[in-house]
C-alpha cells in the first residue's frame, strides 16, 4: 500500500459519521483507517474479508453491481470493488454527512489512479 | 433503427430470443430504409437512434409523428442529455432510453418496449407504464427511505402524497386528506403522476406502515373493480393532463412470504431464483451483523450499470425491487 492510498483514505473518507473505512489491494493486503472504538480495524478488515462471500454467493454476469450497502438499524455498509481488483469498504452512520457522501466517495474510488 | 451493425445485430439476437418469438424485428440502418420499411409493413413501435448522419433522431421522430400517428416511438440515445430527453419527448417519443451497455441493460430496455407495446392508454396511470405503476412508485420510495412528494391528478383530483424517510406520512386529495385521501387516490382508475421534491406537508396525517397502507388499498380497488358495472365508460385518456416524463421506470417487483411464496411478482423473470438470491442475502446480511455490530438488517441496495435494485429479507417477507434509468445517472 502506497503513501497515496493511506493518504486519500484519511483525507476523503473522513466525513462525519465516517465509522471506518478499509482498502483493500489486488494482492490482498489491506489498509484500514478507524474513526470510531467501535470498529476497529481488525473488525474492518473481517469486513472486508466478508465482500468475498458477498461476492461469490450473490453476484454474477447478470447480476454485478458497481456498487453494493448494507443498511443496518445503527449504520451502513458500502463495498465498492473495481475491475482491477481493489476493493474499498466504508462503514458510516445513518443520516450522516458520511452517509449522504457515500456515492461521490464511491464514484471518486471508481476513477482513481491506484 | 441504429447506424452501428454491431448493435443492431446484438438487438436482434438478444431481443428475438427475450420476446419468446413474439416479436418481429427489422432493422434499419438510415432514415431512409427505416422509412422503406415502414411503408411496406404496418409496424407497432420504432426505436430510433438519436445520433443519425443526414436526419437525426429527434427530426426523424417528427416526421414519424406526421406520417405514421399511431406509431409507437421510443428515442435511443448513448450520450444524454436532459435538453436532448425533452426534445425526443417533445418530438413525439413515448419513452427516451439510455442505450444499454450490459446484457442486464438489453434486459431492462427490452422489458421497457415489451411493456410499451403492450401499453393500451385506455386507463391507468401516464407517469410510469401501467403494469409498474404507482403503488410500485410509492413502494420503491419507501423502501429507499427516500423523501419525495407524488403529485397525482386526473380530470376529477388532484391530489399529493406525503413520502417522508421511506414513511407515507400526508396524502391529500380534493376534499379528503389522510389514509380516505391515499386511498381514493390509489383506487383512482386513471390519471398521471409526478415525483416531485420532497417539501414538508401542510400536517402529518398518516402514521401507518406503507406496507399494510398499499395492501389497504390494493384490497379497496379490487373491490371497487368488483362492483364497476361492465360496460361503464373508462376514464377518457384525451381528458387526462400531460403525462410527466419519468426518469426512472420500475422493471421488476417481487413481494413474498418470509418462507419464499411468491404475494406479488410484476417483471421478474425466474422468481425461484430470485427468492434464492434473497434468502443469500439474508444470510450475508447476519454474517456481516454479526461482525460489524450495527443491530438489525434492514436491506440491501444496488447501483447497477443501467438502475438499481432494493433487496429486502426480513423473517416475514422477502422483497425485491428493480428500477432501470431511463436518463443517465447524473
Amino acid at each position: 500500500m502506497s503513501d497515496f492510498n493511506q493518504q486519500w483514505l484519511t483525507r476523503r473518507a473522513s466525513p462525519p459519521g465516517m465509522v471506518a473505512c478499509g482498502l483493500r489491494g489486488p494482492d490482498g493486503k489491506a489498509l484500514c483507517h478507524t474513526l470510531e472504538e467501535s470498529c476497529p480495524a481488525a473488525k474492518m478488515e473481517q469486513i472486508l474479508a466478508q465482500f468475498e462471500h458477498v461476492r461469490s454467493a450473490l453476484f454474477s454476469e447478470q447480476l454485478a453491481p458497481r456498487w453494493h450497502t448494507w443498511a443496518f438499524e445503527q449504520g451502513q455498509i458500502r463495498f465498492v470493488q473495481r475491475p482491477d481488483g481493489w476493493l474499498l469498504g466504508l462503514v458510516v452512520r445513518p443520516n450522516s454527512d458520511a452517509g449522504r457522501r457515500l456515492d461521490a466517495l464511491s464514484q471518486e474510488f471508481l476513477n482513481l489512479e491506484l | 433503427m441504429d447506424d452501428e451493425p454491431d448493435f443492431l445485430r446484438l438487438v436482434r439476437e438478444l431481443f428475438g430470443p427475450l420476446s419468446g418469438g413474439r416479436w418481429e424485428i427489422h432493422c434499419a440502418n438510415s432514415a431512409d430504409a427505416a422509412l422503406e420499411m415502414l411503408k411496406q409493413q404496418k409496424m407497432d413501435l420504432v426505436v430510433v437512434d438519436n445520433s443519425m448522419p443526414v436526419l437525426d433522431g429527434i427530426q426523424f421522430l417528427s416526421l414519424l409523428g406526421k406520417r405514421f400517428p399511431d406509431l409507437k416511438k421510443v428515442s435511443l440515445t448513448a450520450y444524454s442529455t436532459e435538453d436532448k430527453r425533452s426534445a425526443c419527448l417533445a418530438a413525439g417519443a413515448e419513452l427516451f432510453i439510455q442505450k444499454p451497455q450490459s446484457g442486464e441493460g438489453f434486459k431492462s430496455v427490452f422489458a421497457m418496449l415489451d411493456d410499451l407495446m403492450s401499453w393500451a392508454p385506455k386507463q391507468g396511470f401516464q407517469g410510469m407504464l401501467r403494469r409498474v405503476g404507482l403503488q410500485d412508485v410509492i413502494q420503491m420510495e419507501c423502501l429507499g427511505r427516500n423523501s419525495s412528494v407524488l403529485e397525482v391528478y386526473n380530470e376529477h383530483v388532484l391530489g399529493r402524497i406525503y413520502i417522508e424517510d421511506g414513511s407515507i406520512i400526508h396524502a391529500a386529495g380534493g376534499d379528503l386528506t389522510g389514509e380516505r385521501a391515499l386511498q381514493r387516490l390509489l383506487a383512482l382508475p386513471g390519471g398521471s403522476f409526478e415525483l416531485v421534491p420532497f417539501e414538508p406537508p401542510p400536517q402529518k396525517s398518516i402514521s401507518g406502515s406503507w406496507e399494510f397502507l398499499l395492501m389497504e388499498a390494493s384490497r379497496m380497488r379490487d373491490e371497487l373493480a368488483a362492483q364497476t358495472v361492465p360496460g361503464e365508460p373508462e376514464v377518457d385518456p384525451q381528458t387526462l393532463a400531460a403525462p410527466a416524463a419519468p426518469s426512472v421506470l420500475v422493471v421488476e417487483t417481487l413481494v413474498c412470504s418470509g418462507l419464499g411464496k411468491a404475494l406479488y411478482d410484476a417483471g421478474c423473470a425466474d422468481v425461484p431464483a430470485r427468492v434464492m438470491l434473497l434468502k443469500n442475502i439474508g444470510r450475508q446480511a447476519a454474517q456481516l451483523a454479526q461482525i460489524a455490530s450495527l443491530g438489525t438488517f434492514d436491506r440491501l441496495e444496488l447501483q447497477l450499470a443501467d438502475g438499481r435494485a432494493i433487496a429486502q429479507a426480513k423473517p416475514d417477507r422477502l422483497v425485491f425491487v428493480a428500477v432501470a434509468n431511463l436518463s443517465p445517472v447524473p
